[in-house]
């Protein structure tokens, strides 16, 4: 390998580079507020007996889980705006699609938790007289919202390193911005290196507070 | 192997007598246990005459091919402690089960203190339950089903609360003082997975008696202890049963059985096939069934 490294060009892009990983944290962690609740709404739709309720629930989220992340964002950006009449600003489409991929796949977190709950804790409320509002508040959920604690924040993770995709539409995130100073320095080899170390660094302790989590609840289950 | 598990039995049995006989010389305990007694007889004297339970011709199938109870009659008077044994799938479990209202029945009808209060709706292929009744009797598990997320107070002090609106403050102090009677005041604060699987079955006894029941179920609540936590299980079943708290009892322990029945019910083929003393049904049982399933059981 006779390429040499060079990152001393890079430094005169530091700044953008900050801005561009600042609207990166804005989209995750908005779209994160989106995903949160709006997929613990859809994921009770999901299970709802009605079914004028739950079909139109199922398809919002198998089309969300089964086509491309970037197909979705790019139909937010050009589709949208034309079928519906809805001009938006560029983050806030972008926020819009990255919350409600992650809606959808948070709402399968949470089914998935919900359904999970033994038969054993339903038959003890029962035992214990709670009614089944009473049974689904003091029972199901504490114990569906803590086993899918790990499963969010592994979604919310990736959702992190989606919004790499919104650069295509022009919002100015950290992925934008790296490829703009890849440009300017004729450094691309070295700039997104250090774009995935920066998307490392902050993905990866999160990633480790997720196994500690699970081996906590696993040495708690023994 | 016999011989071990016979030994086994024995010295778990002396184990026992003596925390009874303990438990019987102690004064104040039994004074306790005397008005405690009274208080179980009082809430079903005013039935007297009438069985406390009456379980009238009770089917249940979960699927055509599946039947578990074909019509199976039982009387339980007040005061009494009865052990279902039987072969698996012979409905001990499900009787019980429907007692608590958790499954459906094809047909049947059972009653409490006079009151029916399970009743098939044959017509509309569902099952009435009468809460007010059905919140008389309390039920413990197999598998503890103590609430993970809840410390072992809150798990006894959440139905009081919400079912009947207790305060917090008094609950509480109920709570504690059952702990500390159970020998688990020091584990109020722990949660569930900290306690070991006698202390949790311990924990669910308790939290069945926060709400008063007139009647409690026993649903195989020692088949998933290790063996040397059975015991600890069985002493406050015994103690429980000894301030008079009428029980019903599904096992496959027969040492238990034998010890702490006032009557036996041998439960086979959705139906009771033969009923009474415990000396009557381990001694000398009458029905060929009977025989077959206790030799089967003892190894003899």
């Amino acid at each position: 390998m006779s390429y040499s490294f060079d990152f001393s060009g890079l430094s005169q892009g530091y700044d953008e580079l900050l801005d561009g990983l600042r609207i990166t944290v804005e989209l995750t962690i908005a779209a994160n507020l989106i995903g949160v609740t709006f997929g613990f709404i859809v994921a009770l739709l999901v299970m709802s007996k009605l079914k004028v309720v739950r079909i139109p629930a199922m398809l919002f989220v198998e089309f969300f889980r089964c086509t491309p992340a970037i197909i979705q964002i790019i139909w937010f950006f050009y589709c949208v705006p034309i079928l519906f009449d809805v001009y938006l600003e560029s983050i806030t489409m972008g926020i819009l699609a990255l919350g409600l991929n992650l809606t959808a796949f948070n709402a399968e977190a949470y089914r998935a938790a919900i359904q999970s709950v033994p038969k054993e804790q339903h038959d003890a409320g029962i035992a214990l007289g709670l009614s089944p509002l009473q049974r689904v508040l003091y029972v199901v959920l504490p114990h569906a919202v803590r086993s899918s604690v790990p499963v969010l924040i592994t979604n919310g993770i990736g959702i992190f390193q989606q919004t790499a995709l919104v650069a295509i539409v022009a919002i100015q995130d950290l992925m934008y911005q790296g490829k703009a100073l890849a440009t300017t320095t004729y450094r691309p080899i070295e700039t997104f290196t250090l774009i995935a170390v920066i998307y490392f660094a902050i993905s990866f302790p999160i990633a480790q507070l997720v196994q500690a989590i699970e081996r906590r609840r696993e040495v708690a289950s023994r | 192997m016999l011989r071990a598990a016979a030994f086994a039995r024995h010295l778990r049995s002396k184990e026992v007598v003596t925390t009874m006989n303990k438990i019987m010389s102690n004064k104040t305990a039994t004074q306790e246990f005397a008005t405690a007694g009274s208080q179980y007889k009082t809430a079903a004297a005013g039935v007297s005459g009438q069985p406390l339970v009456r379980i009238s011709n009770l089917h249940k199938s979960y699927s055509p091919t599946v039947q578990v109870l074909k019509g199976l009659n039982l009387d339980m008077a007040a005061g009494e402690r009865l052990v279902v044994i039987g072969p698996s799938g012979g409905g001990k479990s499900t009787l019980l089960r429907v007692m608590m209202g958790l499954e459906e029945v094809n047909s049947g009808s059972v009653n409490f203190a006079g009151q029916e209060y399970i009743c098939a709706d044959e017509s509309k292929q569902k099952t009435k339950i009468n809460l007010d009744v059905r919140k008389q009797i309390g039920m413990v598990f197999q598998h503890y089903t103590l609430f993970p997320h809840l410390t072992i107070l809150q798990n006894l002090t959440l139905a009081p609360r919400k079912v009947r609106g207790e305060s917090n403050a008094s609950a509480e102090e109920r709570g504690m003082a059952l702990l500390t009677r159970f020998g688990l005041g020091a584990k109020a604060n722990a949660y569930p997975n900290q306690l070991s699987g006698g202390q949790k079955q311990r924990v669910a006894i308790a939290r069945a008696l926060m709400l008063d029941p007139k009647l409690m179920l026993f649903d195989e609540v020692t088949s998933a202890l290790d063996p040397e936590l059975v015991a600890e299980v069985e002493q406050v079943i015994m103690q429980l049963a000894e301030q008079g708290m009428p029980m019903m009892i599904v096992t496959h322990d027969m040492w238990f059985a034998k010890n702490i029945a006032s009557r036996v019910v041998f439960c086979a083929g959705g139906v009771v096939v033969e009923e009474g003393t415990p000396d009557e049904i381990f001694n000398a049982p009458k029905h060929e069934r009977t025989r077959e399933f206790l030799n089967r059981v003892f190894h003899i």
